[in-house]
């Protein structure tokens, strides 16, 4: 059951498409955390407006145990299949022209001649290229992702219509994403996001809504790809990124903590993270959340273990998070130490371990790595079986210098600025004298 | 007479008076020279007049219609007007010591027309007693005088028998009127003369027995013989108000509205008849339009308040008004409408016509409640008075509810949004229950069928969320601003600190408030401050320091909350014009945050922030968190005795001191012995919280006062010396710790606090400080030349 109280599906599910939802519901399946019968049903209300006919056909008969075929899927199928023929028809014209080497030579940066182009040698009019659109938007609901990304791309690159080329570059996100063609998706996303920015919104709210998806849906993106954990932090740090998390889904701030922690490459984010989450603690609460709260706000040691613990729980069975949920554990316990060897001065190895969740001899190897890796000033008295760590005092002359250090760099900086800014002005002045 | 006329004097109609004053002598030379024709039109009035005469004049004790007595009349006419007869009653005397009758004649003239037009119409008075004295004596000098001219005939000269025969017909005419009081005044002149003193007093208390039309016909005949008003222009004959004419004389009576010589109260009395003898729904609301309207008029002054009994018959005029047009729908009242063409015929609507009325029910319903709200300001808060006027708030509250629901049906969104920002503000400050019971009190007071779309629930929160949500859609700011400050005020008094925070931010109100108008930005100051306090009640010090530093830290809290006005500073000379507009401004008592409370909970949470980090930084140090604080703590330390704490204030600067050097029990005491934590709500909760952060902050005020003097700490001997679990304990040290603003370590083993000692020498002090002023230094160079660079790329 915990695992259901911490699961974010149902919350997510209104941020997605429902093709990106599928994935969700299919792990949901096999960690069995809720009822199949209940996912199986979810799974054909999910796609019984698609175009995916056979696989809801089979989805029907599983949940009615039957198999008889009724009417309207007959139906159905007939005219998907109908349509499918009248748009591939018409699509493979308009690729015939597309791919023909001259054609691909003449294109060029500026749309509207490409547009012009095209009119005049092949009669290929903005309503033919629509039809690249429809057909993308047909593929991808029958399920046909790849087809669909490509069309949607070729879609893209020739139409004039923002608003579509807008919808066609979220689609294009979604296929890539259903594809796993993870470098081509972080792309996408990374277009995306710049689309969001830049575009006039109507409405502050539109706006909101568009990056609560996108954010979203980079989460596939983020958990997949290699280089995903960089990006999310630098993603959802951001100050338009913070703000759409804090004011529609905070529970994104599981996968920002998540990512926080297991990257080792971004431990001063830590501090805005713990900002953010202690403000948000009213609104949003989880083992992950409450882990970072205990251990950087509270100082309570024994409280993060048990958070740690159940964070374990929490993260196996997290669609997106499932795979990072070692490394985690591993980030998590070194923070953990971290913390509080820096507090402390002397500390029982025994006590230690058991904050870790370690038996003694494990423990104690981990100390040592720990020493070896983080460079901590300590030693371990064997006699007695503790830590002693050595605070280093910053000297009252560092400080001093580190204080001034750059000073003088930038006060020169500042001088040359000053004085190249007198030369123009005189420059100026005697220009506009003559 | 002065008893009579002890509420006379209504110094508005002074100059009103003052000018019939000029018309009535005017009129009065005419009726000298042209005499006869005028006085046989005097006489042709007299019978029809005498109906009312004989009311208002001799039998004052057979019920009577002395409806108009007292009540309506505009007194200081009525003084000139006495004044006038007593004058001629003394020529009259005069005369008759010398047996003057031609000027006995025309001083009787005279009098008799000041009597009968003082004795008519709406503002008539009793037939004055010497006037019944004048007829007897004139009577009986006439019997003398036809005596003695028969003996000596010769001595009358023959202007002066002329007059006397003149005198003698009039005199018996008149004596006919008046046989009665005559007759009275004959048996005993004495006891007539001093019934007189008597019998005035109870008798503006008699009443309405009056049939209607009698009322009206004797405004009619007033106006006539006056002169002074146009009403009445149509006919000198008593007119009879029927269904056909009522419409006509409303008409007649909104002309005079509002020019200078209408007399308002008479207005108002003339349109209730026409109120009662309206029958069909369009006379009724008409009249009723017409009617508020000129209630409203009645006090046109900004300082006073509308009279309690006047604002009671409007509340239920208005009331009426709406049950009529809920009754007929075919008529709608609204602000656009055209102006009705119907010379003066009642309308009867075809079946599916509705016809539009002019008027603005919302403007009534606001100028009510506005009128409401005046005497409340005016009325002295401590008073049964003042509670009594608030019970009448529930029946405001349904008449906003009943218009309400009234543009609902017809879909007039301006109108809903007004009403909706009235009705939001007579509940937003009220906590839960208060709003409950009177939602329940106006559902009681409503008729059944009233219901509403827009706020259809019953759960206050609820109720709330649905009117603020409606005003949101609406185009005007103002609108929305205000009714997202109620929300937010709302939550913040539920203690929804988070929500309410949060939709303040979101709403970006603070950049904007500036530039609102006053009574905005008194909401917003109040919903500030409600904020504070509900973080405050949540435990959230910094929070609540924050918000309510930017109020209280201006000392001048009272005027920007609007609740009392600020002594003018030294230098600041306030005019009385904008003296005037701040007492408009006043909220009324009962919607006040307590100022008391509100200044120890700014200064308690002052406290807690600010000795630990005073004590962190050291003596002499000039940063401070809150400035008001700290000058109050200053000037409590230089005083050289103090005695126990009195007031709210010497508790919190005892409490501060203690709590500074550590004696967090004592600290305890003093907050704990404020009593103006008995006003919170959950009282103990915020006991139990403040002894809680006391503790806190005492361990971490004691820890930096005293580090330097140890080189462990116990964390047991800490937990018991602060009441606090070790593991809390702890916790905190670990945090001081890792933020840096303790050098210690924690010992695990042996469970204690090691502290570091770093001993600076001056020097190094000093070094440190001037690295630091350095570093500051091109900091702000950077930014002149990153200023300069921006300007002067404007220039380019």
């Amino acid at each position: 059951m915990m695992a259901a109280a911490h699961d974010l599906t149902l919350r997510m599910i209104p941020f997605l498409d429902r093709h990106l939802v599928f994935p969700l519901i299919e792990f949901l399946e096999l960690n069995k955390v809720y009822p199949a019968e209940d996912l199986l049903k979810a799974k054909y209300d999910l796609f019984n407006n698609s175009n995916m006919v056979d696989f809801v056909l089979d989805l029907y008969k599983k949940i009615h145990n039957t198999e008889d075929t009724p009417q309207e899927f007959v139906d159905k199928r007939e005219v998907v299949l109908n349509r499918l023929e009248e748009l591939q028809g018409e699509v493979q014209e308009v690729m015939t022209i597309l791919e023909k080497p001259e054609v691909i030579a003449a294109l060029r940066s500026d749309k509207a001649q490409n547009l012009n182009y095209l009119k005049e040698n092949y009669n290929l009019t903005e309503n033919r290229i629509n039809i690249l659109y429809e057909f993308g938007q047909f593929q991808f609901s029958c399920g046909d992702y790849g087809g669909a990304a490509d069309m949607l791309y070729h879609f893209r690159v020739l139409s004039t219509d923002t608003e579509r080329a807008f919808s066609a570059s979220w689609g294009k996100l979604a296929a890539e994403i259903l594809t796993g063609n993870w470098e081509a998706a972080l792309e996408e996303m990374q277009n995306m996001r710049e689309a969001i920015d830049q575009k006039s919104f109507s409405s502050p709210l539109h706006q909101l809504q568009q990056r609560s998806w996108l954010i979203h849906w980079s989460l596939f993106v983020f958990f997949n790809h290699p280089k995903g954990r960089d990006g999310i932090v630098d993603m959802f740090l951001s100050p338009q990124y913070i703000n759409t998390i804090q004011t529609s889904c905070p529970w994104i701030l599981r996968y920002l903590a998540t990512a926080v922690v297991t990257n080792k490459r971004r431990k001063n984010q830590m501090k805005e993270l713990v900002r953010i989450i202690e403000q948000e603690a009213y609104e949003y609460k989880d083992p992950v959340t409450e882990f970072i709260e205990a251990l950087f706000i509270h100082f309570d040691f024994e409280g993060a273990q048990k958070k740690l613990k159940e964070c374990e729980d929490v993260l196996s069975n997290d669609f997106f998070l499932a795979a990072t949920q070692e490394d985690f554990m591993e980030s998590a316990r070194q923070f953990i130490s971290e913390t509080y060897c820096r507090i402390h001065q002397k500390i029982n190895i025994k006590d230690m371990s058991q904050t870790l969740n370690l038996n003694q001899e494990e423990g104690e190897k981990w100390i040592v790595n720990l020493i070896r890796d983080t460079r901590v000033d300590a030693k371990i008295d064997f006699e007695e079986n503790t830590v002693i760590m050595n605070t280093p005092v910053t000297s009252i002359y560092q400080q001093v210098i580190e204080r001034t250090k750059g000073l003088s760099f930038r006060s020169q900086v500042l001088a040359s600025a000053v004085k190249k800014r007198a030369e123009a002005q005189t420059q100026a002045a005697v220009e506009s004298a003559h | 007479m002065s008893r009579f006329f002890r509420s006379a004097s209504d110094s508005e109609s002074d100059s009103e008076s003052s000018d019939n004053e000029s018309f009535i002598s005017d009129d009065l030379s005419d009726n000298e020279v042209d005499s006869e024709g005028e006085e046989e039109k005097q006489q042709d009035d007299q019978p029809k007049k005498s109906r009312f005469l004989k009311g208002t004049g001799d039998d004052s004790d057979d019920d009577s219609d002395n409806e108009f007595g007292g009540k309506r009349q505009v007194k200081s006419q009525k003084d000139k007007r006495l004044e006038e007869m007593q004058g001629s009653v003394k020529a009259i005397e005069n005369g008759q010591k010398n047996s003057d009758w031609t000027r006995i004649t025309n001083e009787f003239d005279k009098l008799a027309v000041s009597v009968t037009r003082a004795t008519t119409g709406f503002d008539s008075i009793e037939v004055p007693r010497f006037y019944i004295k004048v007829l007897s004596d004139l009577d009986d000098f006439m019997q003398e005088t036809l005596q003695k001219e028969k003996s000596a005939k010769k001595k009358m000269s023959a202007g002066n028998n002329k007059a006397v025969n003149a005198m003698r017909q009039k005199l018996k005419k008149i004596n006919k009127q008046y046989e009665k009081s005559i007759a009275e005044y004959k048996k005993d002149p004495e006891a007539f003369m001093v019934e007189e003193e008597e019998e005035e007093i109870p008798e503006p208390i008699v009443k309405k027995k009056v049939t209607p039309s009698e009322k009206v016909s004797s405004v009619e005949t007033e106006a006539v013989d006056d002169g002074f008003t146009s009403v009445g222009k149509g006919g000198k004959a008593v007119v009879e108000v029927t269904n056909e004419t009522l419409l006509t004389k409303l008409r007649e009576t909104l002309e005079n509205r509002g020019k200078k010589n209408t007399d308002r109260e008479e207005q108002v009395a003339v349109l209730e008849v026409l109120l009662q003898k309206s029958k069909s729904p369009f006379q009724k609301i008409s009249v009723l339009l017409a009617l508020i309207s000129s209630r409203f008029d009645i006090n046109l002054s900004m300082v006073e308040y509308m009279q309690l009994k006047l604002w009671k018959s409007v509340e239920k005029e208005l009331n009426l008004l709406l049950e009529v047009l809920e009754a007929n729908p075919a008529f709608v009242v609204c602000e656009n409408a055209e102006d009705l063409d119907n010379e003066d015929k009642d309308i009867t609507p075809a079946a599916g016509e509705t016809i539009k009325i002019r008027g603005s029910i919302v403007s009534y319903a606001e100028r009510l409640d506005d009128e409401f709200t005046r005497s409340l300001q005016h009325i002295d808060p401590h008073t049964t008075e003042y509670i009594d006027r608030l019970r009448d708030e529930p029946s405001l509250y349904a008449i906003l509810v009943r218009t309400q629901s009234y543009f609902e049906e017809y879909q007039m969104k301006d109108n809903i949004s007004r009403v909706l920002i009235r009705r939001l503000e007579h509940i937003y400050y009220k906590p839960e229950q208060v709003i409950r019971s009177i939602e329940s009190a106006t559902k009681e007071l409503l008729p059944k069928y009233i219901s509403s779309k827009i706020t259809s629930s019953e759960d206050p929160t609820q109720l709330i969320h649905q009117i603020c949500s409606y005003l949101y859609k609406q185009s005007a700011s103002v609108l929305r601003t205000r009714a997202m400050l109620c929300h937010i005020y709302h939550f913040a008094l539920h203690k929804d600190f988070h929500t309410a925070r949060d939709m303040l931010l979101m709403s970006h109100l603070q950049e904007s408030i500036h530039q609102a108008d006053i009574n905005t930005q008194i909401l917003f100051n109040r919903t500030t401050v409600q904020i504070g306090l509900c973080a405050f009640r949540d435990g959230l010090i910094k929070e609540a320091h924050a918000a309510l530093q930017e109020i209280q830290g201006s000392g001048r809290v009272k005027e920007l909350l609007a609740q009392g006005i600020q002594a003018p500073r030294y230098g600041q000379q306030a005019t009385p014009e904008t003296d005037q507009l701040e007492r408009q401004r006043q909220l009324p008592f009962h919607m006040h945050i307590n100022l008391e409370l509100l200044e120890c909970v700014f200064l308690t949470c002052s406290m807690l922030l600010e000795i630990p980090a005073q004590a962190q930084a050291g003596p002499n140090n000039k940063k401070f968190i809150s400035r008001p604080f700290r000058r109050l703590l200053d000037y409590n330390e230089r005083q050289a005795f103090s005695g126990p704490p009195e007031n709210t204030r010497d508790h919190i600067m005892s409490a501060a001191k203690a709590l500074a050097s550590g004696e967090w029990e004592k600290a305890r005491d003093f907050i704990l012995a404020i009593k103006v934590w008995d006003l919170m709500p959950e009282t103990q909760d915020i006991k139990d919280m403040l002894v809680r952060k006391i503790q806190e902050e005492g361990l971490r005020t004691y820890l930096f006062t005293y580090a330097s003097y140890y080189s462990t700490l116990g964390l047991s001997q800490l937990s018991v010396m602060f009441g606090l679990p070790v593991s809390n304990v702890s916790a905190i040290v670990s945090k001081m710790i890792w933020s840096e603003e303790l050098s210690a370590s924690l010992d695990q083993v042996s469970q204690c606090v090691v502290l570091h000692q770093v001993e600076l020498s001056r020097l190094q002090v000093l070094s440190l400080q001037f690295s630091e002023k350095a570093a500051n230094l091109v900091d702000q160079n950077e930014r002149l030349a990153g200023v300069g660079r921006d300007n002067s790329k404007n220039h380019n």
